[in-house]
């Protein structure tokens, strides 16, 4: 289909200083846990985008010395020519798709741990960083400062060698040069403090630096945050942000408008728990009132209406995405073609930025599959190669995200024919019911795109209200035969802490429930205080208790770890999931694990306690969310009762598993685990992933020993 | 006992269409093809009708007009536990009258107890094939039934039929008769692999067309509506808005 022309304006082109980009649509810096030293991860994972059609796409933030080393997390690197020959062939792959390429140049000041340099990083006064334990930056004098512009001036040099065609200025996130320009963290009293000008100082002259060096010949991008939401600590839209883009509008070809520091950088990276797409055009378009350059921004855009809205309505020339890209390389060229319900919706579930503040694991994404796995396994997220067993028929039992996302690529892999049986009336398994947790109503997108894409596989027949037994399987007629029955919640208490059950907890009780049987089963639950137990650390526990406490519940949320939902401090959902918590009055208990839970009451020690002294919570109602068991049980009757020999005389020549029924997992690990086995259904033994290249040194045994 | 059931494989627009050179047709690259989903209703209405009623040797038999390719859809019913297919070799999307008139030999040589045929089919919607089915074989013929209580110890069916307003006709028949059936008035079954094998395996009977005669109606040209003006946008508030359709209404009643 031909392009809806209400969407033109997305794909003309624009002129950045000396760059011109074909569209509208660019990829903003953002992490994927294979900066400079996995090279071909890097450069294919960046092409695919450029291939779907982006504009531009940038490095992640791109270090430009040892002493801003960020490990243990992984930023790009510009340090040497080595660096700059690696990340060359992002660049050449990237032109070769029409692309430009854009570097990130970065300096951490305090927040850099340098724990690989093992340097010392320079900032504008010694305050320790509010992103890390334990690092402190060296005050910078005079000489350091001019160092440090150096160390700018001659990593552009390199961006430049190395193919970018747009070098960032990055200050966004509480780097250097926003750390001088932000009272909270620059306390100097000379020309690099105080008044605006003074705090601007160093960012304009690095700016200038760069431009003389590298101007001609690169586009100078300029990322700023507008609102740190920290007072006048913080730095500010009117009193900082628009005064400097007046003041460097001249020599900034573009400006990379975003909000919030780095300790709450989901007020920019912002869940979809939170805030829909679009949350910070209001900043982006005071900038663009005082700007004469193009401006452009972030907003998890996932719709073109809204992306031609921000450009139409003067709040942005150019459309960034992050989240949107990973999750849908293809974004503009869908767009471009009128396939708008072929658009993988990213769900801002944040478990891509997980990885990074973990630090180094390479990027996941819920709806994505093959994001970061474009180099090391080779896919591809729009092709797929017929299978070679591909005149089979498939059998998935279980619709739930492994499930569907199976029986959809095995679909797209031309197996003759996949049913797709499900026990429940529709599509979805567990997402039936979590996106109706509070604010998680987009992750149903998982959902609807595979739901959508089934139905228009013609080799794709989903079948609901169908619940089948190992007899019924082995008699369905299929070749192969993959079970995705997912995994419940432990009904008695059953946690990872202490390995063993709870003493009284059955969920068979009225007033011991499940989050499945309060969610999924409308389970009533009793009384007013209700506890709730949490040894899960992700966002069941913390989501349940906003539930119940907006019903006016008095809710306890008990866990045995340091922290209520560590995990969503990963995903950025934390500051605000507590602040919620703390304003609808829920309790929260760390450090505790029942001992004994009766109707009326729950008992818990300190899992510190030696002497187990007991303390005891009223609670008309306990909610468990202990651990999760997989359903295996249809499963083990194929292996075990029937047996695979058994099979195979009924012309069944595999049985796997998939998803949360062969173990519990995330999400996005359970549409990886279905995506897998269909991508390798038809290796040697698909039940073993094949091996994936890892990109590492491989020395020279002579040399080493030498 | 037999039960004939007539079905129809009908086309599927994409969500893009173009119309074939000689605009008679839609160009069948910008079709899919599918059993009609009201024969899916009534070929599983037979099942369960034989699964409740039936005993050893009962029939269903899945009749249909068209060229080879219509065989997928009889498939699908044999896949659904039909006995036997019959094809007409004739032109599948002829109008109701000719496809009647084709269907009646087959129909009639069969000399079924019941004839179950869809209420209209999805792509050409003209809701008339089983009612010209049923003058053209002779047999007494209830449309639109949502409920069959048939006893064939005595030869008559208790048969609800949905009207408009969602009233229900219920009302006698002697059978052998011929009920044209709603959607809804089960849950059709799906196919398990092995079914729809096995009903690749099946011979499917193929007979020469009946002369057909004159067609009933003939397509003179496809095309897209052009648009037209004089729409009218009404502004203000819901009152205001109200008040104005009442006046626009009561004019064109005058």
């Amino acid at each position: 289909m031909a392009r809806d022309p209400k969407y033109d304006i997305l794909f003309e082109p624009i002129q950045l200083g000396p760059k011109t980009m074909k569209n509208r649509f660019y990829q903003i810096p953002h992490c994927n846990g294979f900066g400079s030293e996995k090279p071909l991860s890097q450069a294919y994972f960046r092409a695919m985008k450029a291939e779907g059609g982006y504009g531009a796409c940038c490095t992640e933030y791109c270090s430009i010395s040892p002493e801003s080393d960020d490990t243990h997390r992984v930023s790009a690197r510009l340090w040497d020519d080595e660096d700059v020959k690696n990340l060359s062939v992002m660049c050449e792959m990237l032109h070769d798709h029409g692309a430009l390429a854009a570097a990130e140049l970065w300096y951490g000041g305090p927040h850099a741990p340098c724990m690989e340099s093992r340097s010392v990083p320079r900032g504008p006064s010694q305050i320790p960083s509010d992103f890390e334990y334990l690092t402190y930056a060296k005050e910078m004098d005079k000489d350091d400062i001019r160092e440090v512009q150096q160390l700018y001036v001659d990593a552009a040099r390199r961006a430049r060698d190395a193919g970018f065609d747009i070098v960032y200025v990055y200050g966004s996130h509480s780097y250097l040069p926003q750390q001088f320009l932000t009272p909270y963290y620059n306390k100097r009293t000379d020309e690099y403090g105080g008044s605006f000008e003074n705090r601007a100082r160093f960012w304009r002259e690095t700016i200038e630096q760069v431009r003389d060096a590298v101007g001609d010949d690169t586009a100078i991008a300029v990322r700023m945050s507008c609102d740190m939401f920290m007072g006048d600590a913080g730095t500010q839209l009117e009193r900082d942000c628009l005064p400097f883009v007046e003041l460097c509008d001249e020599i900034v070809d573009v400006w990379d408008i975003n909000v919030s520091g780095i300790s709450e950088w989901g007020e920019d990276a912002t869940p979809s728990r939170f805030y829909p797409s679009g949350r910070l055009l209001p900043w982006q378009e005071a900038v663009k009132k005082v700007s004469k350059k193009p401006v452009l921004g972030v907003g998890r855009f996932t719709s073109p209406d809204l992306m031609v809205d921000a450009i139409n309505s003067g709040k942005l020339d150019i459309i960034a995405t992050c989240r949107p890209s990973i999750s849908d390389p293809f974004l503009p060229k869908k767009i471009d073609e009128g396939r708008l319900d072929d658009i993988r919706e990213c769900i801002g579930c944040n478990i891509c930025i997980s990885r990074w503040e973990i630090g180094g694991p390479p990027v996941i994404c819920t709806q994505n599959a093959t994001a970061g796995e474009e180099y090391r396994r080779g896919w591809h997220p729009e092709k797929f190669d017929t299978a070679e067993n591909a005149d089979n028929d498939v059998l998935v039992v279980g619709a739930g995200p492994a499930g569907m996302e199976c029986a959809m690529i095995l679909g797209k892999r031309g197996m003759r024919r996949v049913h797709l049986v499900e026990a429940e009336e529709d599509m979805g398994g567990i997402m039936r019911w979590i996106p109706q947790l509070p604010g998680l109503g987009e992750w149903a997108r998982v959902v609807n795109y595979r739901k959508i894409q089934t139905d228009k596989l013609r080799n794709v027949e989903f079948i609901p209200g169908t619940t089948l037994d190992a007899n019924g399987v082995k008699e369905y007629g299929a070749e192969i035969v993959v079970i995705a029955t997912g995994a419940y919640w432990a009904t008695d208490g059953l946690n990872g802490c202490t390995h063993d059950t709870i003493p009284g907890a059955d969920a068979s009780q009225p007033w011991c429930l499940t989050p499945e049987q309060i969610m999924r089963d409308g389970k009533d639950v009793p009384g007013s205080n209700v506890l709730i137990v949490d040894n899960d650390g992700y966002f069941m526990g913390v989501s349940l208790a906003e539930k119940l406490a907006s019903e006016g519940k008095k809710v306890t949320l008990m866990t045995h770890l340091g922290h209520i939902a560590p995990y969503m401090h990963f995903t950025l959902e934390a500051p605000n999931q507590h602040r919620k918590l703390h304003k609808l009055g829920v309790d929260i208990v760390t450090y505790h694990i029942p001992s004994r839970i009766e109707q009326g009451a729950v008992t818990a020690t300190h899992v510190y306690d030696e002497e187990a002294h007991e303390q005891t919570w009223d609670a008309d109602a306990v909610v468990l969310i202990t651990q999760r068991r997989s359903n295996e049980a249809l499963y083990r009757e194929l292996k075990d009762r029937i047996g695979f020999d058994a099979l195979r005389e009924e012309g069944i020549t595999g049985c796997y598993r998939i998803g949360d029924c062969e173990a519990p997992r995330l999400i996005a690990d359970c549409v990886f685990s279905g995506h897998r086995l269909a991508r390798e259904i038809d290796s040697e033994n698909p039940e073993v992933p094949k091996p994936f290249i890892r990109e590492r040194r491989v020395i020279e045994r002579e040399l080493a020993v030498a | 006992m037999k039960i004939v059931v007539c079905v129809k494989q009908v086309a599927v627009l994409g969500d893009e269409v173009e119309f074939a050179d000689d605009a008679l047709d839609v160009d069948p690259d910008y079709l899919d093809f599918a059993l009609n989903e009201w024969d899916s209703y009534a070929t599983e209405e037979a099942l369960r009708t034989r699964e409740s009623l039936g005993a050893e040797g009962d029939e269903i038999v899945v009749v249909s007009v068209g060229d080879r390719q219509v065989e997928d859809a009889m498939r699908r019913c044999l896949a659904m536990g039909a006995d036997r297919a019959i094809r007409v070799d004739g032109p599948g999307s002829a109008d109701p009258i000719t496809l009647a008139r084709l269907l009646a030999p087959v129909v009639q040589r069969e000399s079924p107890d019941l004839v179950f045929c869809g209420v209209q089919s999805s792509d050409a919607v003209q809701a008339a094939t089983g009612t010209v089915l049923a003058e053209l074989t002779g047999l007494p013929r209830v449309a639109v039934v949502t409920r069959i209580e048939w006893d064939p110890s005595a030869a008559r069916a208790i048969v609800h039929r949905e009207l408009e307003g969602g009233l229900v006709d219920v009302t006698e028949v002697d059978t052998p008769a011929l009920l044209t059936i709603q959607t809804g008035i089960n849950q059709p079954r799906y196919a398990t692999l092995r079914a729809i094998k096995q009903a690749e395996q099946k011979e499917i009977e193929v007979v020469s067309p009946a002369e057909q005669g004159e067609p009933a109606s003939r397509v003179r040209r496809m095309f897209t509506p052009p648009k037209e003006e004089g729409a009218q946008i009404l502004d203000g508030g819901p009152a205001d808005i109200a008040r104005r359709i009442k006046e626009i209404v009561e004019e064109r009643l005058k």
